[in-house]
């Protein structure tokens, strides 16, 4: 099979690891919301607020302001915009790469200064990248997570729900 | 590509929509999100403009339920289809597990078939994934055309190198729902297959 298409399989010690850098992330700066996105806009983990129904589509949202911007730094013979932020009248939202694969997204609001944000995101960055260099070298074989048998469910359930 | 979270045992996929501008990509999603159980689905949620054509993308996430104890996630996009959103589809396409190429049957939209499936093709390479290995599955929308402007369905896996490149290919009427899960499922199984 072709390595490129292979998945991204995170393993529960490192995923341990990444929900308490997220949850330090926001108690130190006294954030609402810290979410890890990959870059295709699923979430890998998230910690804040815990009443937050909408974190799918804000991933997706997140990933497309991202992708748009590094597309706009092509154009303008920039590497990358590592770093983007949004700021809104009562909820701002700083967003750091981590490698090239990887979107760090913190939600914050005024009582916090963009200054710390910017700090100790940075600090988690570093602290994350260590981390999901582990996680991109998992070479575990999918077949110990995913055998046939849970393809052939896979097939029926799609068939089931998916039908006209 | 596809990610596999074991310890919150989860699995995201994620199927883009592609094709030339007014082809049918959000109609299907619309469909889709019409009539799949409210259980599984979530908002659709869509960047327009006033006039309704997609800006930057549609989103449509389904939940299809734990799967031998996985909980599976089908994250569907489409791309906005006009040749001004080149860099956008980029963008979209970032990650994506697989491709639904949504092909216009309509004789004058041909040309723009071609040149949207060239750009597919080449969006796909540059993300460094093989284009001949990736899943894809075309889709002939609009075959309630009328018949002086329908191209048949040979001529069309003629001009899109359909057979050549043994993409599976469904013929649709997306407004009304024709073939709209069947090239659902053949995609969720053709992205399953490569998990």
């Amino acid at each position: 099979m072709d390595p490129q298409l292979t998945s991204i399989i995170v393993p529960s010690e490192e995923l341990v690891q990444i929900e308490e850098c997220l949850g330090r992330l926001v108690e130190d700066t006294s954030s609402d919301y810290a979410l890890l996105l990959d870059k295709s806009g699923q979430v890998i983990s998230s910690k804040g607020d815990a009443d937050r129904q909408d974190i799918t589509a804000l991933g997706a949202l997140i990933a497309g302001v991202f992708a748009s911007s590094r597309e706009v730094a092509k154009l303008l013979r920039e590497r990358d915009f590592r770093n983007t932020f949004q700021q809104g009248v009562r909820e701002n939202i700083f967003i750091a790469l981590i490698e090239e694969q990887w979107i760090l997204c913190i939600i914050f609001n005024k009582g916090t200064h963009i200054g710390l944000v910017k700090v100790l995101t940075k600090k988690a960055t570093d602290e994350l990248a260590a981390v999901l260099e582990r996680v991109r070298q998992q070479h575990k074989a999918r077949d110990e997570v995913l055998g046939s048998s849970f393809r052939t469910s896979m097939e029926d359930t799609i068939d089931l729900l998916f039908r006209d | 590509m596809a990610l596999i979270n074991v310890a919150a045992r989860e699995i995201h996929c994620k199927i883009v929509y592609y094709g030339p501008g007014m082809c049918g990509k959000t109609t299907n999603l619309q469909y889709i999100h019409s009539q799949v159980p409210k259980e599984i689905k979530g908002d659709l949620l869509s960047i327009a403009t006033e006039t309704e054509r997609t800006l930057f993308f549609d989103f449509l996430p389904l939940d299809l339920g734990k799967v031998r104890g996985f909980q599976t996630r089908f994250h569907l996009y489409t791309v906005p289809g006009q040749v001004l959103y080149e860099r956008t589809r980029v963008a979209v396409l970032n990650g994506a597990d697989g491709v639904v190429f949504v092909a216009d049957s309509h004789k004058k939209k041909m040309q723009e078939n071609v040149n949207s499936l060239r750009e597919l093709a080449q969006n796909v390479t540059r993300q460094n994934k093989k284009f001949s290995e990736f899943p894809i599955v075309v889709q002939y929308n609009k075959r309630d055309l009328p018949e002086d402007v329908l191209v048949s369905v040979q001529t069309m896996d003629h001009y899109l190198g359909v057979t050549r490149m043994n993409w599976p290919r469904i013929e649709a009427v997306a407004t009304t729902g024709a073939g709209v899960f069947e090239t659902l499922r053949a995609i969720s199984r053709a992205v399953i297959s490569k998990l």
